[in-house]
């Protein structure tokens, strides 16, 4: 009966599928190509409701073949998508946009810029939310390839200016790049996400042409806005521009306050710590410990020896002066039942002389400080650094005896 | 279990990039450059052998398969279903409650035993009189009663069994109520929760299994940390010598643990290992020494109230752990300073979701811990755990995730970069930045059949790719994914790192894909190795290997047997137009390039294949031993039944002989034996039909009178021949009715009267309605003479002298009384007359004969 053969088609069209997966899985190419011609027959019948339908399996299985068989080549995967396309209107977008990475990736970028063209010109009924999103995106690349022509463009004239030479016509096609990038990108920022890449281009170009308070809001809205995920890049953004508009010292600390409220171990707290320092405020100089301190709290930060150079300064600082012993005595108290281990274990201490001598002299100076200099890393390291013989170890350890007594301070 | 409501796509992680990053950044740069997040190179790795080789021997031990679908379901057509979620597969109760009243008989019934311990007395002797007495029933009488009930079977006056009645009556309101609604509720709650985890059994998340790298000399060596044992509650720390093959080196360090061993945790920290062990009730931690020859030796256990659903160890701070209970609570374990609840919370985070699974692992800062339930990830604070915690992951529009998907296993990434986290679900798997919570870095559809319980990490040196490994328990998949960490942003210091998928997944061997390769079994060894090597698995272990040029992968599987497999997995380098590789042509199912004698091997056959030998006949030794699972009940009989109720005739019988010999005559003559009964037996005549037998059938004749047209004639004849055929059957019949009544009643009371001698004077507190008045009493004073009565079955061996026996001279001198030899006689004298009775009577004759009280008596008085 029909219904028995339909029945056995599914059965058929479902092994093939699980031969051409299993294929794909030990990366035999040929054998699932070779299965995925039969199972282009399954598209005949596409009665299935299914959450993945025969022409999208087709879609993504044949492009991954053609992605790594050894005899593929660009113009039959052109070929291939170009067909794809045509197989799912609800999908046209979604494989546009598969394929216009596929061009990026493999550096052809006109091409690209061809299909992003093509893609955005296609019209069909209602748009879909998704399908809105991924219009959206296939502006907003077309933009970015834009901006990468303007790019080309100012660097001509740039080059041009030099030598003291202007070209009319490049310019005005270098601004009508701009018209069209700033266009798009402006668009896709609006949209609640990360698009750093996206961000970053729109405001060279708005800062190209002088107009920092746009910049400057945009980046303003990325970095705070409470719909846009809680990216740390957008506060990186912030400061750099920040920074390259010579803003006053003040409004940089509190744009790395931010960051370091939201990433205390970004590689920027090392430059905001010794941004502090230098303050001449008290409270600034309290808060550069604390972040120095919190920083050293990851693990990422374990070995990292310009940071501990930075903790060791501060805190001889301190030791020496004989004020504030207090700060120290704040941030060693809810540390000081796991750092020991953590950081100043005889393990560590035998494995940092082995490997970076100026970081364990860094860390003996701290440990030395923080727990006397019974502790068992200041020992390992000033006997081994003493035994060869060398001078700033020989120093660290008078230096210790004469501040024998500041740890109990600290931890008292 | 993470519901399954849009079954896994089976493609949906081919074919896309998914987006592009910007690759070698520079503004200068004139050529724009970009990556795929997905589809980059990938290193390559291929298996060395054609299937996982076995680690260790199976252990001696028996093995208990885990129960499978069929077991606890009405129709096996229902595990079609099991990845439906919520299909209507029925539980088939009443099997399993049948089952769990032979098996565990004390159980179901030992409360109740208890309840009525006074009211029962098991011994043999006489009830001394004492206050209880009038309460009291001896069992022995009881029981016998119960057998003679068999006796009697077909007699009307069955009923009259007085004390049976009197007991059934008595408890037949409560003797089955009591217990059996309790635990029916029981039974059913055990079924639900049998059958949730076998849907998806939670409890192995994390697996256990763990590798402990060592460091000596230059032998790379290291241990194996795993349960074993019948009940997997022995934990086994084996040195392993790692050859061509993993080889075993000494014994292993064994702890006996009082629980099943869930999960095998390890951490390295400060060049210690610290290896924590989860069972339902207890969670243990041992340190282990990085040294070879060091024993581990254990730290500290805790026990907790509900079942523990994870521990973790720390990789920053020695001797500290995490532990989440399934009541929603965590805490952080230290060694040094015990337990700190940092959460406690019965409701899942971010939604409502029914499921008491809570995980939990450590983050790149010591004291902030990340905490997982089914709905998302959150990261505490353990100095301020109320006030201090942020979102890491959240089963929702951000990550994108489907409808359904439910978090499986969240792991810390750790030693590849300090602020990453790995994510799987039933549909993906996720690389999470702590520093940019919530959106994650890398996603993938991995496509696994069943989601995946184990993940293992292999971190890949500066700039290379780092490696993870997906396990699966019910299918044994494991699936090997590379990701390398890119930089997307351009100046230093502003980096933000996104990570690329490189190359595509490979799948491993799994554990049960050896089959194929095996040599052929015996139709029932292939099933019990079959049933062993399906086995789900249990954990999932890796390491890399390096020696010189040349890198390997060691990739080493536990199934829930207890057997560890391993494979090897050679990296072979870029070359940059691949040649065809090997495997397109060759693993085809069926061929066994395990087993075929590679030409480098001077021995004939390849080390892994050696190993299978071993392995195989290891495991055909240990399911040769008798299955200790089917125990005897150990409830004695001695005190249920007299020393001769329990002794069996000597030697064969003589109808055992007689039929033997029959048997060798009939082999002899090279005939057949139509049926079983002694010669002296005529064979009965076949029961008469009431139509006539001969000619053709009732309707071919009437269609051959109705052609022929004297179909009137044919039908008077009819009528007056059937009307005679039918009287004379039924008046034949009730002849026969009223002999075998009278016969069986005779026999019946026969029988009884002789199993009641031996304690008539027992019975005489019992009153005097249970004295049968069908039994004449003359033979229940006469009975208790010793005057060596002849063996019964003797009326059946020798019945030949028909003469000799009914001779009042031989019934006396077989001891009959007087009185009854009359009635004997007419007994036999009926039994000799006619043939028995087909085929009914014939089982009455048979049941008697099998009457051991009965017939021991008779021999031994």
């Amino acid at each position: 009966s029909s219904n028995e053969h339909k029945l056995n088609f599914k059965k058929s069209k479902e092994a093939c599928l699980s031969y051409i997966q299993d294929a794909l899985l030990q990366k035999q190419w040929k054998r699932a190509a070779e299965f995925l011609t039969c199972y282009v027959e399954s598209l005949e019948k596409d009665y299935s409701r299914e959450h993945i339908g025969p022409s999208e399996i087709i879609w993504r299985i044949g492009t991954e073949i053609l992605w790594h068989h050894s005899q593929s080549c660009m113009k039959e995967f052109n070929c291939f998508m170009e067909q794809m396309k045509t197989l799912g209107v609800k999908r046209y977008l979604k494989v546009c946009l598969e394929h216009i990475f596929h061009l990026l990736c493999n550096g052809q970028i006109d091409e690209a810029y061809q299909n992003l063209s093509l893609a955005e010109s296609w019209r069909f009924g209602e748009q879909t939310a998704i399908q809105d999103k991924e219009m959206k995106l296939i502006q907003a690349y077309r933009g970015l390839l834009d901006y990468y022509s303007w790019s080309k463009q100012k660097n001509i004239l740039l080059e041009n200016g030099e030598d003291g030479f202007s070209d009319l016509a490049v310019e005005q096609e270098m601004h009508g790049y701009f018209r069209k990038a700033a266009v798009n990108l402006k668009e896709i920022i609006k949209i609640p996400g990360v698009w750093d890449i996206f961000v970053k281009c729109y405001v060279d170009l708005l800062e190209f042409y002088g107009d920092h308070n746009e910049a400057r809001q945009v980046l303003n809205e990325y970095a705070y806005n409470s719909k846009f995920p809680a990216n740390p890049n957008a506060h990186v953004y912030l400061y750099q521009f920040l920074k390259r508009q010579g803003e006053s010292k003040k409004s940089l600390i509190s744009a790395l306050k931010i960051l370091h409220d939201i990433v205390p171990s970004h590689e920027l707290m090392i430059d905001f710590n010794t941004m502090l320092q230098k303050s001449k405020k008290r409270k600034k100089r309290r808060l550069g410990l604390e972040v120095i301190f919190t920083g050293l709290d990851y693990a990422g930060w374990k070995e990292n020896a310009k940071a501990w150079s930075c903790l060791a300064r501060q805190v001889k600082q301190i030791v020496i002066s004989e004020k504030h012993l207090d700060w120290i005595k704040h941030e060693w108290n809810s540390r000081k039942d796991w750092w020991p281990a953590f950081h100043f274990s005889r393990y560590l201490a035998k494995r940092n002389w082995q490997e970076n001598k100026s970081l364990s002299y860094e860390k003996a100076l701290v440990a030395g400080i923080l727990l006397g200099k019974d502790c068992k890393y200041f020992k390992y390291v000033s006997h081994q650094g003493c035994k060869a013989q060398l001078k700033r170890f020989r120093m660290l350890k008078k230096f210790m005896n004469r501040h024998s007594l500041v740890y109990l301070r600290i931890s008292g | 279990p993470p519901r399954e409501e849009g079954s896994p796509a089976p493609v949906a992680g081919w074919g896309e990039h998914g987006q592009v990053l910007e690759g070698s950044p520079g503004r200068r740069q004139v050529q724009p450059a970009f990556v795929p997040s997905r589809g980059a190179a990938g290193e390559r790795w291929e298996a060395a052998d054609a299937a996982a080789v076995p680690v260790l021997l199976p252990s001696a031990g028996c093995w208990f398969p885990s129960p499978t679908p069929q077991d606890i379901v009405y129709r096996s057509r229902a595990c079609r279903k099991l990845r439906a979620g919520k299909s209507g597969a029925t539980l088939d109760f009443a099997k399993q409650l049948g089952h769990f009243f032979v098996d565990h008989p004390e159980d179901a019934f030992g409360s109740l035993g208890r309840l009525l311990h006074k009211n029962f007395y098991l011994g043999n002797s006489k009830l001394k009189v004492t206050v209880s007495r009038n309460s009291t029933i001896r069992m022995t009488t009881l029981m016998e009663d119960i057998d003679r009930l068999e006796g009697r079977r077909g007699c009307p006056r069955q009923h009259l069994a007085s004390r049976l009645r009197w007991f059934s009556h008595l408890c037949r309101d409560w003797l089955f109520e009591v217990p059996l609604g309790l635990l029916a509720d029981c039974l059913h709650e055990e079924l639900m929760q049998q059958w949730s985890s076998l849907l998806f059994d939670d409890s192995l998340t994390g697996g256990a299994l763990a590798w402990l790298p060592l460091e000596d000399g230059g032998t790379p060596v290291g241990r194996l940390v795993h349960p074993g044992g019948q009940a997997m509650n022995h934990l086994y720390f084996q040195d392993v010598v790692l050859e061509e093959l993993p080889r075993a080196r000494g014994s292993p360090q064994q702890f006996e643990l009082s629980g099943r061993v869930r999960q095998v945790a390890a951490a390295r920290v400060d060049g210690q290992d610290f290896v924590g062990v989860r069972s339902d009730y207890h969670c243990g931690v041992w340190r282990v020494p990085g040294k070879t020859g060091a024993a581990p030796t254990p730290l500290q256990v805790i026990r907790t109230d509900m079942p523990a659903s994870c521990l973790t160890v720390s990789p920053h701070l020695p001797g500290e752990l995490s532990v989440c209970t399934q009541s929603g609570t965590i805490y952080l374990w230290s060694v040094e300073t015990g337990l700190q609840q940092l959460r406690h919370d019965p409701q899942t985070m971010f939604f409502r979701d029914y499921s008491p699974w809570r995980w939990s692992d450590f983050t790149a800062h010591p004291r902030v811990l990340s905490c997982a339930d089914r709905t998302g990830l959150q990261c505490l604070d353990a100095r301020a755990p109320k006030r201090c915690h942020f979102d890491l992951f959240k089963v929702g529009e951000e990550a994108g995730c489907q409808q359904g998907e439910r978090v499986v296993l969240p792991m810390y990434l750790g030693r590849a970069h300090p602020s990453q986290y790995l994510v799987t679900t039933q549909f993906s798997v996720y690389v999470l930045d702590e520093r940019l919570p919530l959106v994650p870095v890398l996603k993938w559809a991995h496509m696994m059949k069943a989601p995946p319980l184990f993940a293992h990490l292999m971190p890949g040196k500066p700039g290379r790719n780092h490696k993870v490994l997906l396990g699966a328990s019910r299918t044994q998949e494991l699936l090997l994914l590379q990701y390398r960490v890119s930089f997307w942003g351009v100046s230093s210091g502003g980096s933000q790192s996104a990570c690329q998928l490189a190359g595509t997944p490979q799948e491993l061997h799994s554990i049960a894909g050896c089959l194929q390769h095996l040599p052929t079994q015996l139709p029932h060894r292939h099933h019990l190795l079959q049933q062993r090597l399906t086995a789900p698995a249990a954990g999932l272990a890796a390491t890399l290997q390096e020696d010189g040029l040349h890198k390997s992968m060691l990739v080493f599987q536990l199934s829930e047997a207890g057997d560890v497999f391993c494979q090897r997995l050679t990296h072979k380098a870029a070359q940059p137009p691949a040649p065809p590789p090997r495997d397109e042509a060759t693993t085809a199912p069926g061929s066994s390039p395990l087993f075929e004698a590679p030409d480098s091997s001077p021995q004939g056959l390849g080390t892994a294949a050696l190993r299978y030998r071993h392995w195989l006949r290891a495991f055909s030794r240990a399911c040769r031993e008798p299955p200790r699972h089917t125990w005897l009940p150990s409830l004695s009989q001695r005190r249920l039944f007299t020393q001769r109720d329990l002794k069996g005739p000597a030697g064969p019988s003589s109808l055992q002989r007689q039929m033997r010999q029959r048997l060798r005559q009939t082999m002899q003559e090279g005939g057949r034996i139509q049926r079983w009964e002694p010669l002296a037996l005529q064979p009965p005549p076949l029961p008469q039909t009431l139509e006539p037998a001969e000619g053709p059938d009732p309707l071919s004749t009437r269609l051959t009178a109705a052609w022929a047209g004297d179909w009137e004639q044919w039908w008077e004849e009819r009528t007056s021949f059937s009307v005679a055929q039918r009287q004379r059957a039924l008046r034949e019949r009730r002849r026969r009715q009223k002999r075998a009544k009278g016969r069986r009643s005779l026999s019946a009371s026969f029988t009884s009267s002789l199993t009641y001698q031996s304690e008539l004077s027992e019975l005489s507190d019992v009153g005097p309605q249970m004295l049968s008045p069908s039994r004449p009493p003359a033979l229940s004073q006469e009975g208790s003479s010793p005057a060596g009565s002849p063996p019964r079955r003797s009326l059946w061996t020798s019945p030949a002298p028909e003469e000799a026996l009914l001779s009042s001279q031989s019934l006396r001198c077989r001891g009959i009384p007087k009185e009854r030899r009359k009635t004997l006689r007419d007994y036999l004298s009926v039994w000799a007359e006619g043939p028995p009775e087909p085929p009914e009577p014939l089982g009455s004759q048979a049941s008697q004969l099998c009457i051991p009280s009965s017939q021991s008596q008779l021999s031994s008085a």
